[in-house]
């Protein structure tokens, strides 16, 4: 590359998104992100893939971190990592382990100028330009609820429960090895297809009258498993049912309507109502067919005939739904690529001297780095 | 050497990661093992992996990592290739004429200008799985490639104005606390201004002169409309409770993923997605910053005009066999054949400790090194525009300890032997070599190889079925012919040493005892 170019021109920065299934990647002010790759490394002693975040020891996290960036970065961005910005996408309730080994592997291993992390949830209502929303993240092995005014989130009303993707993968397998299906042919990329392009969310009528009403049932599905020359049968049953698991009623209460409601009851009252009117759901596990209309008959039910939640919400509510510019598994990127294509990046990033002072990213959680006056 | 399979034999890095003497580097100025871990990676060149054409980083940065031509298919990732056929064209000329004569007439008169002309016309097709640019209803285009349509993002406006709205707010933001710390921390001036003592500001000096104002105009966000959110969701649609679906017709992850943007979950939304570029890489040593691989710039060659492979510098170890079945605690005796790459000859010698005084000569060596940097930037010129031109090494090398994975004692051996230099002319000579007088260890000897014997002894608590693994120390002569010091000319010797460990073999069935 010649001098002035590096000299002349500023680079874009780069933003990561490193999910816990795929990982987001592309640059800063661009409107989608040029790759979605899975989060896995292949070992080059064994040449076997392996998630990235699956780890014994913290050298080995590092080490797979490090050939991870590797490859994000000369394989699919294309671009030398060193002396660049970047922005990281990071879940706020994240592992501190990650986030300083991922740290440690961007600045001391390919020696980055500065790191913007921004929290995922907070970044993701930047855009639709409002201040005020209830940001639900449904994930891979999560979801979160996360209610956020006037720009500020509100720590103490996260909810998070343990139905993301992976939940739904597990209980499709369950299903079907209830149907006498051979357990070696569903590989983890079997169900995930299995899911994404045969099951929906089924609406609110059928599963409120399944117990007990005979309805039509849906349409079995053919599916070939390419790699095994196998033809297995899906069931309708499976098809309609696998997302049961998010708006299972039981006495814990915690299914997805439960987490929001309760996200809303834990705040404040004067914000409880601006948190009704503008919820917004994103993350992979939302781009399933019929969500969102269930989610909000279910949210309307609870209002309406909960007892515990009608003593609490007052007058005539009415749940309403932001769309995402874009597909929902990469909102909290595309807040990223916008928060990276401001001046933000120049003033809030954590820069290479301030980390190799003390080798330490500051984090809300610590009181170190939270204590006024240093 | 064996390809497919991972080599036994494994020498330590530099940085204390074990790798097989194929993936390391050697950097002959430091003079350290070097891998692919503790180098600095550094992007070459882009091409396209498919048309071999070079792109220069500005144009390949303009065109977002995307071949120009090149399309992969959006179904199975595979390359697209153009296919021609020959549609009949008819002059428009010619069939106005024709309208205007007869207009009833349903079949043109065959006259010889309006004879039916071909044309060549292009679309794109999958030799792989059959997809072709008529399946999704892109039309077929004149030429082969550049004409094709680009999809376009669908919220492209609606992402500027975001962009240009954030940007304006942090804008003012900044702003506003320059303002704000300048009002709070009024410039201490060495003298005190007229201004100051007159109490008139600027602005009321500028006002009576007559000027206009000078105030910076503030810059105020630009206005953005908000998204609503809508009590209206999208419904599921009632067909899913009683139409069969067909698959065929349902893209899978990866096809959606191929395209980020929209990604689209019917196939008919597919569409050519424009091939992504490859780069050539080029490898830097992390500590004295000079070049390990440096590829050729054109994209069909597969040469190097850098190549500094640890097999071209470091005697290669291959493990033959060993003497008896592994047994714990049992001495037993390993076949390693010794290759040396160089045009030197090397005198090794095999220890189960760093030697004591390859650290002094290491230092010495840097020492070396660094004399020779600190002759390029103190050249009066750079001192006095104070330029640096050597880059900042702020690249810290990471190294680890390396893990001794080593549960066999062995047996040093007390005296060192010669590898004979690398001769190929001499592999094609009769065996002539005159018997010379070798030390017990050495089974065989030719040209620069040398098969010797190294007694050791498994430790006694493996269990059989365990691996068992002798690591020891590998001390070389290695004759560096760069000339550090520009008074030196004669190669230097060094005496280098690596770590290297053998996986012998797992315990054997039946123990003895």
């Amino acid at each position: 590359m010649p001098l002035y170019e590096t000299v002349m021109q500023e680079k874009p920065p780069i933003v990561l998104d490193i999910g816990n299934a795929y990982t987001k990647l592309g640059f800063a002010a661009e409107a989608y992100p040029r790759k979605i790759i899975p989060t896995e490394v292949v070992l080059t002693t064994t040449g076997e893939t392996k998630r990235l975040f699956d780890y014994v020891a913290t050298e080995q996290l590092y080490d797979q971190i490090v050939d991870f960036l590797q490859t994000i970065f000369f394989k699919h961005l294309l671009v030398s990592p060193k002396e660049r910005k970047f922005v990281v996408v990071e879940n706020i309730f994240g592992q501190s382990v990650i986030r300083e080994t991922l740290a440690r592997a961007l600045f001391i291993h390919f020696d980055v100028s500065s790191v913007l992390f921004v929290p995922a949830h907070l970044i993701a209502l930047s855009t639709l330009a409002v201040p005020t929303g209830l940001v639900v993240d449904i994930g891979y092995s999560e979801t979160t609820v996360m209610p956020v005014f006037s720009g500020v989130q509100i720590m103490s009303a996260f909810k998070d429960q343990s139905y993301g993707s992976s939940a739904v993968h597990d209980e499709i397998k369950r299903q079907l090895l209830a149907t006498g299906v051979k357990e070696s042919l569903l590989t983890p990329s079997v169900l995930e297809d299995i899911k994404i392009r045969t099951c929906f969310v089924t609406s609110f009528e059928r599963a409120q009258a399944k117990p007990d009403k005979e309805t039509t049932p849906v349409p079995n599905v053919d599916y070939a498993i390419c790699d095994d020359d196998a033809v297995i049968s899906i069931a309708g049953s499976v098809r309609e049912t696998v997302y049961e698991l998010m708006f299972e009623q039981n006495n814990e209460r915690d299914s997805l309507p439960h987490l929001i409601l309760r996200a809303i009851l834990d705040c404040s009252m004067d914000v409880r109502c601006a948190l009704v009117e503008s919820i917004f759901v994103i993350g992979g596990g939302a781009m399933v067919m019929g969500l969102m209309a269930r989610l909000k008959a279910e949210l309307q039910h609870l209002l309406a005939n909960d007892s515990y939640y009608a003593e609490r919400f007052h007058g005539d509510l009415q749940f309403k739904f932001y769309n995402t510019i874009g597909k929902q598994n990469f909102t909290a990127w595309l807040g990223g690529a916008l928060c990276g294509a401001t001046d933000l990046i120049q003033t809030r990033s954590l820069s290479k001297e301030t980390y190799l002072r003390n080798e330490h990213v500051p984090d809300w959680s610590n009181l170190c780095d939270n204590r006024h006056g240093g | 050497m064996s390809f497919m399979q991972p080599s036994p034999v494994k020498y330590a890095c530099s940085c204390g990661i074990l790798n097989p003497i194929n993936k390391l580097f050697f950097c002959r100025h430091c003079p350290k093992l070097r891998c692919g871990f503790c180098v600095c990676h550094e992007i070459e060149s882009h091409f396209c992996s498919n048309c071999l054409e070079n792109i220069p980083s500005s144009e390949a940065r303009h065109k977002k990592n995307c071949c120009a031509n090149c399309f992969d298919c959006p179904c199975c990732q595979h390359t697209l290739s153009a296919r021609a056929t020959t549609v009949p064209v008819v002059r428009k000329a010619d069939e106005s004429k024709d309208g205007g004569e007869s207009g009833s007439d349903a079949a043109p008169s065959p006259k010889p200008s309006a004879m039916p002309t071909t044309k060549k016309m292009y679309y794109l097709s999958c030799l792989s799985c059959r997809w072709t640019t008529r399946d999704v209803g892109i039309p077929d285009q004149g030429v082969a490639t550049g004409t094709w349509p680009d999809n376009e993002c669908l919220y492209q406006v609606r992402f500027n104005t975001l962009m240009e709205y954030y940007q304006s707010v942090v804008l003012q933001e900044k702003q506003e606390k320059q303002e704000f710390m300048r009002r709070k921390a009024p410039k201490q001036h060495k003298f005190p201004s007229l201004t100051d003592r007159t109490g008139l500001t600027v602005s009321l000096i500028r006002r009576q002169i007559g000027w206009n104002d000078k105030s910076i105009p503030k810059t105020k966000p630009i206005n953005i409309t908000p998204a609503e959110a809508s009590a209206e969701v999208e419904p599921l649609s009632e067909d899913i409770f009683t139409q069969p679906i067909n698959l065929r017709n349902v893209t899978t992850v990866a096809q959606r993923h191929s395209q980020p943007a929209d990604q689209p979950t019917a196939v008919n939304n597919l569409y050519p997605q424009r091939r992504s570029l490859w780069i050539k890489r080029s490898l830097r040593c992390r500590h004295c910053e000079h070049n390990l691989i440096k590829p050729e710039y054109h994209p069909t060659s597969i040469k190097y005009r850098i190549q500094l492979f640890a097999s071209y510098h470091v005697p290669e170890v291959v493990m033959v066999r060993c003497e008896q079945p592994l047994q714990p605690g049992q001495t037993n005796a390993i076949f390693l054949k010794f290759t040396n790459p160089t045009m030197y000859d090397m005198t090794i010698s095999i220890l189960d400790a760093p030697p004591a005084d390859a650290q002094v000569n290491m230092d010495a060596f840097m020492q070396g090194c660094r004399i020779k940097e600190e002759a390029i930037t103190s050249s009066p010129l750079l001192k006095a525009t104070g330029v640096t031109l050597t880059r900042q090494n702020s690249t810290r090398e990471v190294t680890r300890e390396v893990r001794d994975l080593a549960n066999a004692t062995i047996v040093p051996l007390d005296n060192e032997f010669v590898l004979s230099q690398r001769d190929d002319s001499k592999e094609f000579d009769e065996d002539v070599q005159a018997p010379i007088e070798e030390p017990k260890f050495i089974v065989w000897r030719k040209g620069n190889k040398v098969l010797m014997r190294l007694q050791f002894t498994p430790a006694a608590e493996l269990q059989t079925g365990d691996e068992v693994t002798l690591g020891f120390y590998m001390q070389y002569t290695y004759v560096n012919t760069v000339s550090n010091t520009p008074d030196k000319k004669e190669p230097t010797t060094h005496a280098l040493y690596s770590r290297l460990f053998i996986q012998a073999g797992e315990i054997a069935q039946g123990t003895a005892n």
